[in-house]
């Protein structure tokens, strides 16, 4: 039998405790008072900003709750936002349940990442954290930007106006039925009956200085004709996300690929999972996130390794960990105060198509 | 000798003080005398079940406003007082669809202090989660997660999705347009998860859609379910910060 003795007593716990440096009696304050009169104030001050605030703002009430309205834009709570936010860029098992599982177990995990005893008790008291702070920070804020900008197509305007020299993102306005023609003929196209007929006087409703109707016109004809070059068709498909899926033309198979079929779950006797996999919509919603998401942290950690910006782990985790938080940010406040009707970003009038 | 020993007699202070602080009154509440000297001043701390939470000496550095920004102790602050506000609102709520509405109206307008209160909830709740959030980072980047201290970074992150799910299912109770739909994009979005999304939506929200199932789920979750879930967590959280050795510091 093992004598407990101050020695072996103090064995399960921690070495980091046990070995931690007595202190000097002069370094330590005593709690009362020197403590527990900063947390007196503390609580008093914010209980009079907290009162003052009530006093200033009330709290929102809307209308009685009506499952028969649904009001445009609907929204979840602002700490939700950004989940809401990654929604429409993602499939939603992806952006509702496994980003942010993930992202927590994440979370958790840090300290059992990085245990050493680097930087401990101290602000930023490693020599590169500060700047790992703000690349992390920089990347992960203007890295999300231009990511949720480029799925609302935003760089096709930028192209155009660059293609174009100018600094006006206006296409040129639709023609007039006149113009259209003299456009397909300078082409060397035929000028469609029905546009010949307005031309002509035919028409009852529309006249040669009307603009053309939809089905006549095409926006590329038009732009070719007037010198100005809009974004190219070949590469329609890269405007948004989506258009990886909706403007190329994927087979026929390649849409409802029946996998309940092939994982045969009935035979263990669970019910047949219905599950069928549109690959197109696979790699737009499940493969290209995940695929960024993993990858552009992989990627900043890399270069930040090979440059010297971050070399301990305490760097990398400081680098990865100022990126969450600044993407978490950025996801906010692009859903809360950019997304309007339909969930469409805001302001819309920026580099917005027509 | 003996009658050099003998104490003088006091001021009128120290008689005022002796009969204050010294009588059995004083004593059978608090056992040690008033904290104007070290030895008492740690009795104090040490005898008493709330403030034992603070160990009795702390390091100088630990003190300054600037190391902690009082984060943690926010948060815990902000707790407080949402139960107090919160046990208040509940003198006049009913988790009815019918009543509900009616009631936050009548307690906007018809109660005293009614409006006061139901802006002092909503904005310490925002408040928490924020300074949850502020406590997270201010705790990663003081290094205060490391070794030995990693489990109560873990209950901390548990804490934090307590704060949030608290928030979430209090954002319901009023029963406006604004709760109902935040609630129903919310729920949405955990019926999206593969496989076991729609069971688990269907547990939370108690049918199909948002009504007065999800309404007293959401209640009964909110004004105890949570709460005292939260409070273990913070039980054993504020323990393991004594038990880690205090503030973290540079070893």
């Amino acid at each position: 039998m093992t004598t407990v003795t101050p020695e072996n007593s103090l064995e399960p716990i921690s070495k980091a405790v046990r070995g931690r440096k007595s202190r000097a009696r002069e370094e330590e304050l005593l709690v009362w008072p020197d403590l527990v009169f900063i947390e007196f104030i503390c609580a008093v001050l914010f209980t009079v900003l907290i009162l003052i605030l009530s006093v200033l703002v009330d709290a929102v009430l809307l209308d009685r709750a009506n499952p028969a309205i649904t009001p445009n834009p609907s929204k979840a709570p602002w700490y939700f936002l950004n989940l809401q936010e990654l929604l429409l860029h993602m499939h939603p098992a992806l952006a509702g349940v496994i980003v942010p599982t993930v992202a927590l177990v994440a979370l958790g995990a840090i300290p059992y990442f990085d245990s050493s005893s680097e930087g401990q008790g101290e602000w930023l008291s490693t020599p590169r954290a500060w700047l790992n702070l703000w690349v992390g920070a920089l990347v992960g804020f203007f890295g999300t930007l231009l990511l949720i900008l480029y799925d609302a197509s935003k760089h096709v305007k930028i192209f155009e106006m660059i293609a174009n020299g100018t600094l006006s993102p206006r296409a040129p306005s639709t023609p007039s039925a006149e113009q259209y023609a003299a456009a397909l003929e300078a082409r060397g196209d035929a000028v469609p009956s029905g546009l010949q007929e307005i031309i002509n006087g035919a028409n009852p409703v529309l006249s040669a200085t009307d603009t053309v109707p939809s089905e006549f016109y095409s926006q590329s004809i038009w732009n070719g004709a007037s010198g100005y070059t809009a974004w190219p068709e070949s590469l329609e498909f890269l405007t948004t996300m989506r258009g990886i899926q909706n403007n190329i033309p994927w087979p026929e198979w390649s849409k409802s690929i029946p996998l309940g079929n092939l994982l045969r779950t009935d035979l263990f006797g669970f019910p047949r999972i219905e599950l069928n996999i549109d690959i197109a919509a696979l790699i737009v919603e499940q493969i290209i996130p995940v695929t960024a998401m993993i990858g552009l942290p992989v990627l900043l950690a890399a270069v930040a390794s090979k440059t010297g910006i971050a070399q301990t782990k305490r760097d990398h985790m400081i680098m990865q960990f100022s990126g969450f938080i600044a993407v978490y940010v950025i996801l906010t406040v692009v859903g809360t105060y950019f997304r309007g009707i339909g969930l469409e970003l805001e302001p819309y009038t920026i580099f917005s198509h027509g | 000798m003996a009658s050099n020993e003998r104490p003088q007699r006091g001021t009128l202070g120290d008689r005022l003080y002796d009969a204050a602080f010294q009588n059995r009154l004083w004593r059978s509440i608090f056992r040690s005398g008033y904290p104007n000297t070290p030895r008492n001043q740690m009795l104090a701390v040490a005898t008493n079940v709330f403030l034992h939470l603070h160990p009795t000496r702390i390091h100088r550095t630990h003190v300054k406003i600037t190391h902690t920004f009082c984060l943690g102790g926010l948060s815990f602050f902000l707790f407080l007082g949402l139960t107090i506000t919160g046990v208040l609102l509940m003198f006049y709520y009913v988790p009815s669809i019918e009543r509900a509405y009616q009631d936050i109206l009548a307690l906007e307008t018809d109660v005293r202090f009614g409006q006061l209160m139901r802006n002092m909830h909503r904005w310490m709740a925002h408040g928490m989660v924020l300074t949850v959030i502020m406590h997270m980072m201010r705790v990663f980047y003081t290094g205060a997660y490391k070794p030995p201290r990693e489990f109560n970074w873990v209950i901390g992150v548990v804490l934090l999705v307590l704060t949030l799910l608290l928030s979430f299912t209090g954002y319901l109770l009023p029963w406006d347009q604004l709760a109902l739909w935040a609630i129903t994009v919310g729920t949405n979005m955990v019926g999206s998860a593969p496989i076991l999304g729609e069971p688990n939506r269907f547990v939370l929200v108690g049918g199909y859609q948002v009504g007065q199932a999800a309404l007293i789920r959401f209640y009964t979750l909110h004004v105890i379910g949570l709460p005292l879930i939260a409070a273990v967590f913070m039980m054993v959280h504020f323990w393991r910060i004594r038990r880690d050795g205090g503030l973290a510091r540079p070893l």
